[in-house]
């Protein structure tokens, strides 16, 4: 069985003319963690929204092919058993932090799953603890560094006790130490049997993956070690 | 541990909901004097935050004279103090509406410095347990998380375009006016896409996966804040009783 299977996924915004995703495919296996570099505009984190269900289930458009989470087709999922089995963690920390402390910003998806109050304690220190963030558990977001901000936008992420990880350029916007701390999480996520798809355009930021693909102009195919497009090349 | 870490944020809310009210229908300069000197009085017991609000109310100081004019013209009362030919440009009247007008404002002003010794999160979770739907709660939340960087990305927009060399200061009016359309854009269309990334962001974390929501914070309302909310509208009901008679 597999984590995450992607299966001649064709996906076109309506705003556009042209499909982003042609023919996708894809398996992750359970505790794999496979990232997927491409340059901009090449679809990344359109697959992204698919994988996590905000499309179709958010965004609308036209879609062919399935997106399947350990054999449930996300298509037929409810919004809040895909938060369960997938979360995401995107580029900008300051978009994916909206509470005045981060006890509050962890406690918000657990809040949303209708748990009760002493889970939603124990999940903000374990997800906390997992992030090495637990003495700015009072803290307010605002005043962290943006490395620790992205460390804080994860463990929101992992209160929800998801399977499946997605990160999405999240070094993208950050500083040498704080990239540093963020590949030891990946790391130690990865040691914990999470199953993780990083979606990156820097190779250096790979460190913990164990196979890459490469998306172009809509195409995943393996990583060959270049990609052309406009002349450029990772 | 300080009375604005132990009072409920619903005790601040409805002692501010009295003081603005208070503001709203009382007309008499002398009153509205005391219940600006009582939110005054309330925020720095709670340590408000009163030095932004001073320098926003400083910044309304001109409106007093715009005021007392407009007054002056369309509803003259009290001593003429300026006339232009035989109208009354300026008139005593006129300047204490200017001033009650101020006074108003500052009264709102200091009170938003009470509501704001709670966090946002505990005003939402205070307005959620008075059965106010979550969802309008955060809205009103998020709005103020996100106001400053709003505030930050009109600056940021501003220097950029003056360091294209475009004085702001010494341009006539009319062409400023058409430079602020020019920032308008990319201004609204960076909320926009801000607004587009929280929520996804917040769908993604099982933002109304369910038609209701646990809480980890819990409010729970103690002897001082009853006294407190008793006292509060005891007094301003018997202000507008007094007033009104």
């Amino acid at each position: 069985m597999f984590a995450i299977e992607v299966r001649d996924l064709c996906y076109k915004y309506s705003s556009q003319e042209r499909s982003i995703l042609d023919k996708v495919n894809l398996a992750v296996k359970k505790g794999e963690v496979v990232a997927i570099v491409g340059l901009s505009g090449s679809g990344k984190s359109t697959l992204c929204y698919c994988m996590n269900g905000l499309i179709p289930h958010v965004y609308k458009g036209e879609l062919q092919g399935d997106v399947f989470i350990f054999e449930n087709m996300v298509k037929n999922m409810k919004i809040a058993d895909i938060a369960t089995r997938v979360g995401t963690v995107f580029q900008d920390p300051d978009t994916q932090l909206f509470s005045p402390t981060v006890e509050d910003e962890v406690a918000f998806g657990p809040e949303n799953l209708c748990l009760d109050r002493e889970e939603i304690g124990h999940r903000i220190t374990d997800a906390l603890e997992q992030v090495g963030m637990t003495k700015h558990r009072l803290a307010s977001p605002n005043h962290l560094s943006g490395g620790q901000k992205q460390l804080i936008a994860i463990a929101s992420v992992l209160s929800l006790k998801p399977d499946v990880l997605i990160f999405d350029e999240i070094m993208s916007q950050i500083d040498q130490i704080g990239k540093k701390r963020i590949k030891e999480v990946v790391k130690n996520l990865k040691k914990s049997g999470k199953t993780i798809v990083m979606i990156e355009h820097n190779l250096n930021n790979l460190d913990a993956a164990d196979r890459i693909m490469a998306i172009q102009e809509g195409k995943l195919a393996n990583f060959t070690g270049e990609l052309s497009g406009s002349g450029a090349v990772i | 541990m300080t009375a604005a870490k132990t009072l409920d944020p619903r005790t601040k809310l409805i002692m501010v909901l009295c003081l603005s009210s208070l503001a709203v229908f009382i007309q008499d300069i002398y009153v509205l004097g005391g219940v600006l000197l009582a939110s005054f009085v309330i925020s720095v017991i709670l340590k408000g935050d009163l030095f932004p609000a001073f320098k926003q109310v400083k910044r309304l100081l001109l409106l007093i004279v715009i005021i007392a004019v407009i007054q002056s013209l369309f509803a003259p009362a009290g001593k003429t103090i300026i006339t232009i030919g035989t109208f009354p440009l300026l008139t005593t009247g006129g300047l204490i509406r200017g001033a009650e007008f101020i006074l108003r404002m500052a009264v709102i002003v200091v009170s938003a410095t009470i509501v704001a010794t709670s966090s946002s999160r505990e005003t939402v979770q205070g307005l959620v347990q008075w059965k106010i739907p979550y969802e309008i709660a955060f809205m009103v939340s998020v709005g103020i998380r996100f106001l400053p960087m709003l505030t930050e990305e009109i600056r940021n927009v501003m220097l950029a375009i003056q360091l294209r060399g475009v004085e702001l200061d010494k341009i006539p009016f009319r062409k400023k006016l058409k430079i602020y359309s020019y920032i308008l854009t990319p201004i609204v269309v960076g909320t926009v896409i801000r607004a587009q990334k929280l929520a996804t962001a917040m769908e993604t974390r099982a933002f109304r996966a369910y038609p209701r929501r646990t809480s980890y914070m819990t409010l729970k309302m103690a002897l001082p804040d009853y006294a407190i909310i008793s006292f509060s509208i005891l007094v301003s009901a018997s202000v507008v009783v007094v007033y009104y008679m």
